[in-house]
């Protein structure tokens, strides 16, 4: 499989009193043809890494290939990658068209050809009808369509965007995946997509990379993101997870007993600690259940969610719990607050960190 | 109680003050305009209404050569000042190795703060000492240097304004650096550019004492001669022209404020 974009140690150091480093070392190789996410919390280094791509950036050290050509030095203008940036940024002095045709009258192609290719585009974004219109008379997801069909237009190598979905409603932002997800296959080329947004990142991408802090902590797809976090950041930042701090007591067949400290234990996969160790273990609030067995607790919290339920227990032995969990067919409540639960675990549904 | 005394923004007089201030402002203009169209000499008698002072005004060689040399002044050292002011403004606001931007920009806009009269003498000292004779061309230099900072004001305005993105998008979209200048920075930059010209164009135009400073015998403009004029005495004709210079300032400054408008 051909590699798009090779991340090879790269730093980013702003400098400033003191100097601030936005990106640590990374390293990372992007496919060709793939939605390829950069996830993480504001500040981790996600944009950074997006505009060192797309040339706005200069990185301190490492390298950065494109298709196998070193690419750090060339100014934005000689980039074969286009951006779609988060406040859309259409030229307001242009019409739609225009916009869209901007690129490729850039790259010198004939009047003809730019305007046919911008139609094109137009029509791939259902947006024909708004060519003659000015930026300022459309709506917001109207013109986040314009800034898609004006960087998809010259057909770059890596298209590059930067939490375009941010600034749209809710509704709108749903609509936009799917239509996100459809040009990337319809156009076949490589998506570096930055969001803070985990859902949208789990619903949309081949793979994803976790940033945190300046540093790439993981880099899987969703399912292994979700189910396999590497550490408690990736754990903690998708999806919720109740953690432990834990004893590993006797192994048996790939399967292992985790003493908690408040002195319940829960059994789980065997791990790469050995006996007597202490690690973190977590597990993912709906793969636990209100059952006649397991860790017995009071149900101190309800938290509805139309879905499902999220039910808060404090265990007897003193640590919370969240369970989330589909209300009964005939909408009633599993349980009431102040009600004497138990709490029942699948032990496949058990994961050890690594300390 | 009165309604207007529950009202907490209302104060007792403060409407007619407010009132009496408007007058005080605007009335001797109405006069000067009013009486520039009088069929007779008088400035304080109504006698019919003529345009008789606007044609001796105008056929006037010392007005017609005062008014030129006023105009040619004016539209050189407003298109140096802009032209500056727009480089200053480029420089001070996108450039990222410029540091103590705000300090820069103060002491481009401090001598909106120095009394007129000593910059005046500054100029003409200035001249002197380097032995500067251009004619026309001091004062120009002259008005390039106070109109700057008019000029700059506006430009600055609307470059902050200014989402850097757009430039960046501009980049991203196969376009180098002077290409962004001139097909994204620049036209958006342009109403603010325009309200700079405008203003440095106005204020050029209606300068009198760093002029009277600086000007050499032939280089009389508008302002210095309606001051001649006014020292033998108030004519109509000195209001006829003065209506017409005041036509001026208030059309541009209409365009101007309708292109900040509009943008």
């Amino acid at each position: 499989m051909k590699t798009a974009v090779s991340i090879k140690n790269l730093n980013k150091i702003y400098s400033g009193v003191p100097p601030v480093q936005a990106l640590r070392d990374a390293t990372l190789d992007i496919r060709d043809n793939e939605f390829f996410t950069l996830l993480g919390p504001s500040g981790c280094g996600k944009t950074t890494l997006l505009r060192l791509i797309a040339g706005f950036e200069a990185p301190t050290g490492g390298s950065l290939h494109l298709f196998g050509e070193e690419i750090s030095a060339l100014p934005p203008e000689s980039r074969p990658v286009n951006t779609v940036f988060q406040h859309y940024s259409l030229f307001p002095h242009m019409s739609v068209l225009e916009n869209v045709a901007f690129g490729l009258r850039r790259l010198r192609k004939s009047e003809a050809k730019a305007h046919a290719t911008a139609q094109e585009m137009l029509d791939l974004v259902h947006l024909s009808d708004f060519a003659a219109r000015s930026p300022g008379q459309l709506s917001g997801g109207q013109q986040q369509r314009v800034a898609l069909a004006r960087a998809l237009a010259p057909h770059p190598r890596v298209l590059l965007l930067d939490e375009p979905l941010s600034a749209l409603d809710l509704k709108l932002r749903q609509s936009m995946r799917a239509e996100l997800k459809r040009l990337q296959k319809e156009t076949g080329i490589t998506f570096v997509f930055v969001t803070h947004d985990q859902e949208e990142a789990l619903a949309m991408s081949d793979r994803i990379a976790v940033m945190s802090q300046g540093e790439i902590q993981q880099v899987d797809n969703p399912a292994r993101i979700y189910e396999f976090p590497e550490n408690r950041f990736v754990a903690e930042f998708i999806g919720d997870a109740n953690f432990f701090e834990a004893r590993v007591g006797a192994n048996e067949e790939g399967s292992a007993n985790y003493h908690l400290f408040d002195g319940s234990k829960l059994h789980g996969p065997q791990g790469h600690a050995p006996e007597g160790a202490t690690v973190t273990i977590f597990f993912r609030p709906e793969k636990a259940r209100l059952a006649q067995t397991g860790l017995a607790g009071e149900v101190t919290e309800i938290l509805y969610l139309g879905n499902n339920t999220d039910y808060l227990i404090r265990l007897d032995q003193g640590a919370d719990v969240m369970v989330r969990s589909e209300n009964h067919k005939d909408g009633t409540a599993l349980a009431e607050t102040g009600a004497r639960v138990c709490v029942e675990v699948d032990p496949r549904a058990i994961r050890v960190l690594i300390p | 109680m009165r309604h207007s005394d529950r009202d907490i923004r209302w104060l007792p007089g403060f409407n007619w003050v407010t009132l009496f201030f408007f007058l005080f402002l605007y009335l001797p203009l109405i006069i000067l305009v009013v009486f520039s169209f009088n069929a007779s000499r008088s400035a304080t008698v109504w006698d019919g209404f003529s345009l008789q002072w606007y044609a001796k005004a105008f056929a006037n060689d010392d007005i017609q050569r005062a008014t030129k040399n006023s105009l040619i002044i004016a539209v050189f050292a407003t298109i140096n000042a802009t032209t500056l002011a727009t480089m200053a403004a480029l420089a001070l606001g996108r450039n990222r190795r410029v540091r103590r931007k705000q300090m820069f920009s103060g002491l481009i806009i401090l001598p909106l703060m120095i009394p007129e009269i000593v910059t005046a003498v500054a100029t003409l000292t200035f001249f002197a000492a380097i032995g500067l004779s251009l004619g026309l061309g001091n004062i120009i230099i002259a008005h390039t240097v106070f109109c700057i900072p008019f000029a700059y004001l506006p430009i600055r305005a609307r470059l902050q304004g200014m989402d850097e993105s757009l430039e960046a998008a501009a980049r991203d979209l196969y376009s180098g650096k002077w290409a962004t200048l001139r097909l994204v920075t620049l036209p958006l930059l342009m109403p603010g550019i325009i309200s700079g010209a405008m203003l440095a164009f106005i204020i050029s135009l209606d300068d009198f004492i760093i002029t009277l400073m600086v000007a050499e015998a032939g280089s009389t403009t508008l302002p210095i001669y309606i001051y001649s004029l006014v020292r033998i005495g108030i004519t109509p004709e000195v209001n006829a022209i003065s209506t017409v210079l005041l036509g001026i300032s208030i059309i541009i400054v209409t365009v101007s404020y309708l292109i900040g408008k509009k943008t």
